[in-house]
């Protein structure tokens, strides 16, 4: 009995050593969950809505989470001051921005990723942006939406629903304001 | 007199020290960029070559130019970064066990050698004693053997 228990433990220890590793691997790469519902057909809810973030201000010590906007429809924007081509689309998602603020529909919410407060505001500064940003400082934010490479854009609903997802930059306004027309209708 | 001299030569000493104790404080880039990681890439820093990790080095370089030691600008790189940038993670909460594993690894392999090695010699050794003896011979192989000897003696 004894004799086989040695065994049974090393056999029991690197199964488990094994089952890790393949977790480990079949976790790797972004989720594109969301993207399968909508492809599906379905608005599937904006995740983690209720996680408190730091908002990218002087001060930083506030926080908010995506519910402050519910009833609003929301432009997510996943950018970073070392993103090059989120520079590029800067302009674009600004001009979305000041139109969801005359027509009162809502607003574009910045979540700067992995980035240095101080070259975050200077980015601000720069682009003249004047839409709210909340920082996500270790990614997590981000990867729940599967996000895992800059600039990625996420049009919601009211209801704080996935309506549209852009992987990448959006480079026509057209995108932004037909997106918008639909988050507000439904 | 002695008095003065005494002071004289402490603030002396003082005055060396001081310096000197900002000297070895100061750190480099080179030194910090193997204690942390690049944030977007998951590799250590000093292997990176991203835009990110280009920034990344830029303000640590800003740090070490305002005269912060190692151990600021780590602590001003986690406030910007999280715990992920750094290469060790620090040892608190579930953290702990990326360090405590590792030892309970060694101690549960000593304690499967400590517990394993005497059986395997005691095996060894009764292999060895069952070796060097010759099979006992029944009674009737005995009368056997003495008789075929004996056929075979002058």
């Amino acid at each position: 009995m004894r004799r086989k228990l040695v065994p049974a433990i090393v056999v029991a220890v690197a199964a488990a050593a094994v089952a890790v590793l393949v977790y480990g691997l079949t976790q790797q790469g972004a989720s594109r969950a969301l993207d399968e519902a909508l492809a599906a057909g379905r608005h599937p809810a904006a995740p983690q809505a209720q996680r408190l973030l730091p908002v990218l201000d002087r001060v930083g010590s506030t926080t908010a989470s995506l519910t402050r906007w519910r009833g609003k429809v929301v432009v997510l924007n996943f950018w970073a001051s070392w993103c090059s081509t989120c520079t590029a689309e800067a302009a674009l998602i600004e001009r979305a921005q000041r139109q969801l603020a005359a027509s009162g529909d809502g607003t574009v919410l910045g979540i700067d990723y992995k980035d240095l407060s101080g070259g975050a505001q200077q980015f601000i500064g720069t682009y003249e942006l004047s839409y709210p940003n909340l920082r996500d400082i270790d990614g997590s934010f981000a990867e729940a939406y599967g996000t895992d490479a800059l600039p990625e854009t996420f049009v919601l609903n009211r209801n704080l629903q996935v309506v549209a997802i852009s992987r990448g930059e959006i480079t026509t306004q057209s995108w932004l304001t037909h997106w918008i027309d639909e988050a507000a209708r439904t | 007199m002695r008095r003065a001299a005494l002071a004289a030569v402490l603030l002396l000493s003082l005055a060396v020290a001081a310096p000197a104790s900002a000297v070895t404080a100061r750190t480099s880039l080179v030194a910090i960029e193997q204690q942390v990681m690049c944030v977007t890439c998951g590799i250590p820093l000093q292997e990176a070559d991203s835009p990110a990790a280009q920034q990344e080095k830029a303000y640590i370089q800003q740090l070490i130019d305002a005269g912060d030691t190692a151990a600021t600008i780590k602590a001003r790189l986690v406030v910007e970064y999280g715990d992920a940038v750094l290469a060790l993670p620090p040892d608190r909460g579930f953290n702990v066990a990326f360090y405590l594993i590792p030892i309970a690894a060694v101690l549960a392999a000593i304690g499967i050698v400590a517990l394993l090695l005497p059986r395997w010699r005691r095996n060894r050794r009764a292999g060895a004693g069952a070796a060097g003896q010759p099979d006992a011979l029944s009674a009737a192989d005995n009368a056997r053997l003495d008789a075929d000897l004996a056929r075979f003696e002058p």
